[in-house]
């Protein structure tokens, strides 16, 4: 991998993503053109003649494409790293327990019947208590690195709490009154409708961008191992705090946001490394602008193939991510 | 305290040295009070029963493992006061095994090795890849330049991760090991290549094996290991000797010596 060969995977990635977001500014209930489309993002406020499809791709299908590429860049994001992190190609976000903990306080608060600032505040702070609880009970892993494969304590750890969250969420719809049982849902597969503003999402992919970018050389060098990392004078534990709390903010961020998507974490970072090879210093912004172009995508099947229903985004990354997740297992035993 | 930075300067070049180092591990005394300066030129040979601490000691000597007491000193200087990436320009080391979780080629992997120099973005330069492409040929590796690593036997693996070491291309080589997995074709082979990598600047080897007639035969020193505490270093001739192997070993070696070829072979055990 040469830096040359990186820009233009980059470059083709985020010609990918316009493109898509082209099509998500577009398509829906009432069919823009790409020249109106163009238009309406050019002109915001200039526009004397009042446009209804100006209105729609401004303030309905802007944010909500915003707001699906920044959680699918944070997921994928924050995927990639947890795969170095436990030097295992199929870590994914919530495989230590982040998604848990924000949807158990989420429920929790929706169960309440409060307002959506509230619900977003809540599964923050249940994320938040769960990243807490990872870094305290498996402290030892950061700071000595697991000798054998992966790491296993680590994983173990965010397994059983995930597990436990799983737990306390299924206690709480139990005892919730029935109609409130469908907005839970529709947050426990993950769902842009609700997404409000977009702005803070994005700004947290470009901040964890920014904290994960200058590592990724480090990062070739953690995924040989401790001894190996130490020996080239990179800082192990540190580094591995630093991912750790990168990738579980971003995904805490992602859920916060849009509720659980899941696959995106998982599947994106896995194909990246399939076709572009293993560099994280590529793999690292390439996750963030393909994981962005998936959920933008999926977002926008999941708005238009029953409207004018909507299916929950992570019903449609799930029905893709599944097979092909299959497709790569089975493709990898050979 | 600490030593004048050109105190090697009258030894011959830069050295690296242990001081009054005492290892522990598993609730064990390992090594016991240490003292041993391993100069540029020599190659040498840490030998011991299992569990001895072979692998403690060359982790200590790298810098990545604290020592019970005393400490190790490259060109004067503690470990702990070098700068992580000067320190990794000036030694490099080769763990027992690396486990590849991801799937790679062969030069890449190699290329990792040269993080202590990259600059700027974090890119290689066309330098470093020459440098690793030299690496591989240096030990008849060149043809699985492209390879992805998981396709690998053991024993390819095992060299790519001593070219991988070479390539950091530091003065100080530590070595856990690296001839584990490797048929005799390739023992002979890459120590042959360690010689003469030693030999060129000259540089100080360091590394662990448990075939004492290739020690005696390619390294100049030696450190027997008794694993209770005791170590004896010095010429591998003075060191790897019958009475000394038989005492750190338990088990009685005889020298056997035909045709100007020496070896050391277990006693026959009267029944």
């Amino acid at each position: 991998m040469s830096g040359k060969r990186a820009a233009v995977i980059w470059l083709a990635l985020a010609m990918c993503a316009l493109a898509v977001l082209m099509a998500a500014l577009a398509l829906g209930s009432v069919q823009v053109s790409p020249w109106k489309v163009f238009g309406a993002l050019v002109h915001a406020q200039t526009e004397g003649v009042t446009d209804s499809s100006g209105e729609i791709v401004r303030t309905l299908r802007l944010p909500r494409a915003v707001a699906g590429f920044a959680c699918g860049g944070l997921l994928a994001l924050a995927g990639a790293l947890l795969q170095v992190l436990l030097r295992n190609p199929l870590a994914e976000p919530y495989v230590l327990g982040v998604s848990g903990g924000a949807a158990a306080f989420a429920v929790l608060a929706l169960a309440a019947g409060a307002v959506r600032w509230v619900v977003d505040t809540a599964s923050f702070a249940g994320a938040l208590l769960s990243i807490a609880l990872v870094l305290g009970f498996a402290r030892r892993a950061f700071w000595r690195g697991e000798a054998q494969e992966a790491s296993p304590r680590l994983l173990l750890t965010g397994v059983v709490l995930a597990t436990g969250w799983g737990a306390v969420v299924m206690l709480i719809l139990t005892l919730m009154p029935d109609e409130r049982l469908r907005g839970v849902l529709f947050w426990l597969t993950g769902d842009l409708n609700g997404a409000g503003d977009p702005w803070p999402a994005l700004a947290a992919l470009v901040v964890a961008l920014a904290a994960s970018v200058p590592v990724a050389p480090q990062l070739n060098v953690l995924i040989r191992g401790e001894a190996f990392a130490l020996a080239l004078g990179v800082p192990a534990a540190r580094l591995r705090v630093r991912i750790y709390l990168v990738a579980s903010l971003a995904a805490a961020v992602a859920v916060t946001t849009a509720g659980t998507i899941g696959f995106v974490g998982l599947v994106v970072p896995h194909a990246l490394r399939l076709i572009c090879g293993n560099d994280q210093r590529m793999l690292v912004p390439a996750s963030a602008l393909a994981g962005g172009t998936a959920v933008m995508g999926a977002d926008l099947v999941a708005r238009t193939v029953v409207a004018p229903a909507q299916l929950p985004i992570g019903v449609v990354t799930a029905l893709v991510g599944v097979p092909v997740f299959l497709w790569m297992l089975m493709r990898g035993r050979r | 305290m600490s030593a004048p930075v050109h105190l090697s300067a009258t030894t011959g070049g830069p050295a690296l040295s242990a001081h009054a180092l005492t290892l522990r591990g598993g609730g064990r005394l390992l090594l016991g009070d240490f003292t041993q300066v391993f100069r540029p030129g020599e190659m040498w040979c840490v030998a011991g029963p299992n569990g001895a601490g072979k692998t403690t000691l060359i982790s200590t000597l790298a810098g990545i493992l604290r020592p019970a007491a005393g400490h190790v000193e490259l060109d004067g200087v503690r470990l702990d006061a070098w700068p992580q990436a000067r320190l990794a320009q000036r030694r490099a080391l080769m763990p027992q095994s690396t486990h590849d979780a991801f799937g790679s080629s062969v030069l890449d992997v190699v290329l990792l090795s040269r993080y202590p120099y990259l600059t700027g973005w974090g890119w290689e330069a066309e330098s470093d890849r020459a440098a690793a492409q030299a690496a591989l040929e240096s030990l008849a590796l060149g043809s699985l330049a492209a390879r992805d690593v998981l396709s690998l036997s053991g024993g390819e693996r095992q060299r790519v991760a001593l070219a991988a070491a070479l390539c950091q291309d530091a003065d100080v080589l530590l070595l856990d090991e690296p001839l584990a997995h490797l048929d005799l074709h390739h023992q002979v082979d890459c120590l042959t290549a360690l010689v003469r990598w030693m030999q060129a600047a000259p540089r100080t080897i360091v590394f662990s094996c448990h075939d004492l007639n290739l020690a005696r035969r390619f390294a100049t020193h030696a450190l027997l290991m008794d694993g209770e505490g005791a170590a004896f270093g010095g010429p591998v001739a003075k060191v790897l000797t019958p009475a000394l192997a038989s005492r750190v070993f338990g088990h009685p070696l005889v020298l056997i010596a035909q045709d100007g070829y020496e070896a050391l072979v277990p006693a026959l055990r009267s029944p």
